[in-house]
């Protein structure tokens, strides 16, 4: 494995949300293009300049309505990425990609849904039709058993990690004491001026054992776009240059889509560590230049699984890793300064790659000092994808 | 009016009933019957040899079998009720039917043992009314406890036991209510497993969902490297051989993993779902919801055994469902091993846990059980006539959970633990296909004289079905 060639070649010059609420009273893709509209007026360009869109799979809003509704003549990239919430820093490497090739000159990733209001994802798939596709076909094996939902699959490895590592349920409730405290202080966040204890996380219901309530993130109606395009013209731009140092996607070991409970072990999550690994060789940076992160918390767990799958610590160490504050505001290395999807909203991590920018230019609430290097990942359990973004000097 | 009613019910008290009479002498066959309808392996009731060398010194009868030798048998079933009309509890029963306490549920059944029986023997029965209680406010209503003891000796006078019987008479409809339930409580779904999600069958994995039909547990084969492996692919990724076959699983492993499942609640389970990730033997993991235990009984490593849920019929009103039947393999906790060698009194403490032992509950098994203790009453056999008396099914009759219970505790104290009484207090029906989970704990032991109690309770879906103590004496 060597170097990207393409990193440090292209930077996000704008982003664009729309308010994140329980119920937006409008349709997914005016939020779509209230966000895409944003990302451009952030970055003060026309979004007819726009070339290029990069979005999910599960996305329902087509690039040719955001194409029409941004009164874009002509598209020569547009990539989907597959797998949920794992997708949101593909769709940055993918533009990333596209710019530094030449192939497109302004690219926005973007997500919208009323993911609370319509759709909602908590609910899992009992409601979907049993097709016989190889990907319908997987959930044979966990559905007819009461595993319909992502917190249900995420919960089978959490009990693992427990035995395993000797992580406890109050260990899990540090990652959602910190985010609830960063939400706290972030206008835009849905708990803003809500802090939750550790005892408030051990006191909400269970959702799936050893899952509390407060182990899982919201659903949100919202939308959130990232323009992005190649370094020599971000300079030209009115938001100072937030360089892509490294992207990857990753996926391993015998993977399932939040089930792969076949592989040897049940406790990292080897899709991340391919990303880890792509994302230290081509940033040529390591875990002591990150000061901040923002890694994707649909489900607590997984947050100390990232943690020691990018060697902020070692295997089984991040429970002490996070003692004593260490990834709160203040500490060794806050973690979703912006609330993160707990916290703040859940927009399929693409409102992390967004306060990944915040804190590179220097602007999040929750401002980290020399904030150089800031890592965002994807959605985990999934086949996944991580981003490094980084200042331009 | 009930001081006047409890009055002349308790002038029965202290009364005898005519001895009723074994139609033959305890036989090894009819052991032999009882010990499958239970699973009981004890060979002191079985195997002459081992029985021989044993402090029996001879084949003997389980000892929950005391009260079932002297039962009229099928031909007299239909005029049981008019052949016992003279018994003390007959009189009781007419003198407080008449008062509009009509209900009738049994409350305790409690087996005192003063020898183990022994082929030849021929027993026969006295009933004595014990006792007839108060009026008292019961959750099932306003009622009498009305207690029989039924003294059984043989013919030749030799007393061998008692048995002493407790039932409710009650007024219905005079019972504490339930508590109404409130709006913001939502309905649970209806937890019919049909009405679970389908797994998406296809020409990838329809071979293995074809096996769970049968209740073959197959798992994926390469026959070109003899890999077993799960879930499916076309392809062997250790050879690259398309040539797929299977192999059938002894449905044997272990927990590597579970969760319980509390929301959101589906249509098809019963909340919450305890769910496991299984090792099995073979190699393979594979998920599965678990039958008869819940999650804080479960722990990582706990063996664990197949247990098949037929979840979507073939047929759905009338109409055969094009997309088949779907079987579904589930697991349940492996029954705990028998122990050969019997335990000495200084090898337990008080506290000490039995193992948890879930038993699947099948119209079968409530036959042979109501058929091997001679217990020919409809209820126990014939699901028609149950409903008819107002019962969801058939239900396993006192004597087999008791015999389960007897034999529950002798599989962990060994073959050669002498039980001395079998107490319990009745609760909830045993209906089939709602398996029954025994735990069970050491209560008392007395080390000066072997005394030993042990406390079980087995429980379903519906509640605690028996709660009570196996007694025991063991060597020193």
């Amino acid at each position: 494995m060597s170097k990207h060639t393409y990193a440090g070649k292209a930077a996000i010059v704008g982003i664009g949300a729309t308010e994140f609420s329980k119920d937006s009273g409008r349709s997914e893709l005016r939020l779509a293009l209230e966000a895409c509209a944003a990302a451009c007026d952030d970055a003060g360009i026309s979004p007819s300049q726009v070339d290029g869109l990069s979005t999910f799979t599960m996305e329902t809003n087509p690039e040719s309505e955001i194409m029409r509704g941004l009164g874009i003549d002509e598209l020569t990239h547009f990539s989907r990425i597959h797998f949920g919430g794992g997708a949101p820093c593909a769709t940055i490497q993918y533009a990333a990609m596209a710019v530094a090739t030449g192939v497109s000159d302004y690219v926005i990733a973007y997500r919208a849904f009323n993911e609370r209001s319509g759709r909602r994802f908590g609910a899992g798939v009992q409601d979907r039709p049993a097709g016989a596709t190889a990907e319908e076909a997987q959930f044979a094996w966990t559905s007819p058993f009461g595993l319909l939902t992502p917190a249900s699959w995420v919960a089978m490895f959490a009990t693992r990690m427990m035995h395993e590592y000797g992580v406890t349920s109050r260990d899990f409730g540090a990652v959602a004491v910190a985010d609830r405290r960063h939400a706290a202080n972030n206008p835009a966040a849905h708990f803003y001026g809500q802090p939750i204890t550790i005892d408030d996380h051990q006191n909400s219901r269970w959702i799936i054992e050893p899952l509390h309530l407060l182990d899982c993130c919201q659903e949100t109606d919202g939308g959130q776009a990232i323009l992005v395009t190649s370094v020599e013209r971000a300079r030209d731009l009115k938001q100072p240059a937030v360089i892509i140092e490294a992207a990857a996607q990753g996926m391993a070991d015998d993977q399932q889509m939040m089930r792969s409970f076949f592989r040897d072990s049940l406790v990292g999550l080897p899709e991340m560590g391919t990303c880890a690994r792509q994302i230290w060789e081509t940033s040529g940076l390591g875990p002591d230049d990150v000061k901040t992160a923002v890694l994707y918390d649909h489900f607590t767990p997984f947050v100390l699984a990232q943690l020691e799958e990018f060697g902020f610590c070692g295997r089984g160490e991040a429970k002490d890793f996070m003692a004593n504050g260490n990834i709160e505001i203040g500490g060794r290395l806050p973690v979703n300064t912006h609330g993160g999807q707990l916290g703040e909203a859940y927009l399929h991590g693409m409102n992390g790659v967004a306060e990944g920018v915040r804190q590179v230019r220097g602007t999040s609430v929750n401002q980290v000092e020399r904030a150089e290097h800031v890592l965002v990942t994807g959605g985990t359990g999934v086949p996944t994808s991580a981003v490094m973004l980084g200042a331009d000097r | 009016m009930s001081d006047e009613l409890l009055s002349r019910m308790r002038e029965v008290v202290g009364q005898h009933s005519e001895p009723s009479l074994a139609r033959h002498a305890i036989g090894t066959a009819a052991i032999a019957d009882w010990c499958d309808a239970m699973g009981e392996d004890n060979p002191c009731y079985t195997d002459p040899e081992f029985a021989a060398k044993s402090r029996h010194g001879g084949i003997v009868a389980p000892p929950a079998t005391l009260d079932i030798w002297t039962r009229p048998g099928l031909p007299a079933q239909a005029s049981l009720a008019r052949r016992c009309g003279k018994d003390p509890l007959s009189r009781v029963m007419a003198m407080v039917e008449a008062e509009g306490f009509i209900g009738v549920v049994a409350v305790n059944s409690e087996l005192e043992f003063a020898r183990y029986l022994r082929p030849g023997d021929l027993l026969q029965g006295v009933q004595v009314m014990e006792d007839v209680s108060e009026e008292k406010q019961t959750a099932l209503g306003i009622g009498h406890f009305v207690t029989t003891r039924t003294k059984y000796s043989t013919v030749e006078g030799e007393h061998v036991g008692d048995l002493l019987f407790r039932i409710l008479k009650f007024r219905p409809g005079t019972g504490a209510r339930p508590a109404a339930a409130t709006d913001d409580e939502p309905k649970p779904p209806d937890a019919s497993p049909a009405l679970r999600p389908r797994p998406a069958i296809n020409r990838d994995n329809q071979a293995l969902w074809d096996g769970y039909r049968t209740h073959e547990l197959r798992l994926p084969q390469c026959q070109g490297c003899q890999r077993v492996f799960f879930p499916p692919s076309p392809r062997c990724a250790q050879c690259g051989s398309f040539d797929m076959a299977y192999v059938v699983s002894e449905g044997h492993g272990t927990v590597y993993s579970h969760v319980a499942v509390h929301y959101p609640q589906a249509p098809g389970f019963a909340y919450p779902v305890p769910v496991a990730l299984v090792e099995l033997d073979e190699g393979p993991r594979m998920v599965a919801d678990l039958v008869g235990v819940s999650r804080d009984q479960l722990e990582i490593g706990m063996p664990v055994e197949v247990d098949w849920l037929d979840s979507h019929p073939a047929v759905v009103d009338g109409a055969t469902d094009s997309r088949g039947p779907v079987t579904l393999p589930r697991f349940r906790p492996a029954a705990p091993p028998r122990r050969t060698e019997t335990r000495t009194v200084g090898s337990v403490s008080e506290g000490d846990p039995l193992p948890l032992w879930v038993l699947p509950i099948t119209p079968t098994r409530i036959v042979a059980g109501a058929l091997a203790t001679r217990d020919f009453q409809d209820v126990h056999h014939d699901r028609d006539l149950a409903h008819k008396k107002g019962s969801a099914d058939t239900f396993l009759n006192i004597n087999t959970s008791m015999g389960f219970m007897e034999r529950y505790v002798c599989d962990w104290a060994g073959p050669e633990a002498v039980v001395t009484a079998l107490r319990v207090k009745l609760g909830a029906p045993a209906y089939p296909y709602h398996p029954l989970t025994f735990t069970g704990s050491v209560k008392s032991v007395d080390a000066t004289t072997g005394r030993v109690v042990v406390e079980v309770a087995a429980t379903n879906t519906l509640g605690r079905h028996v709660a009570g103590t196996v007694e025991l004496e063991l060597n020193p």
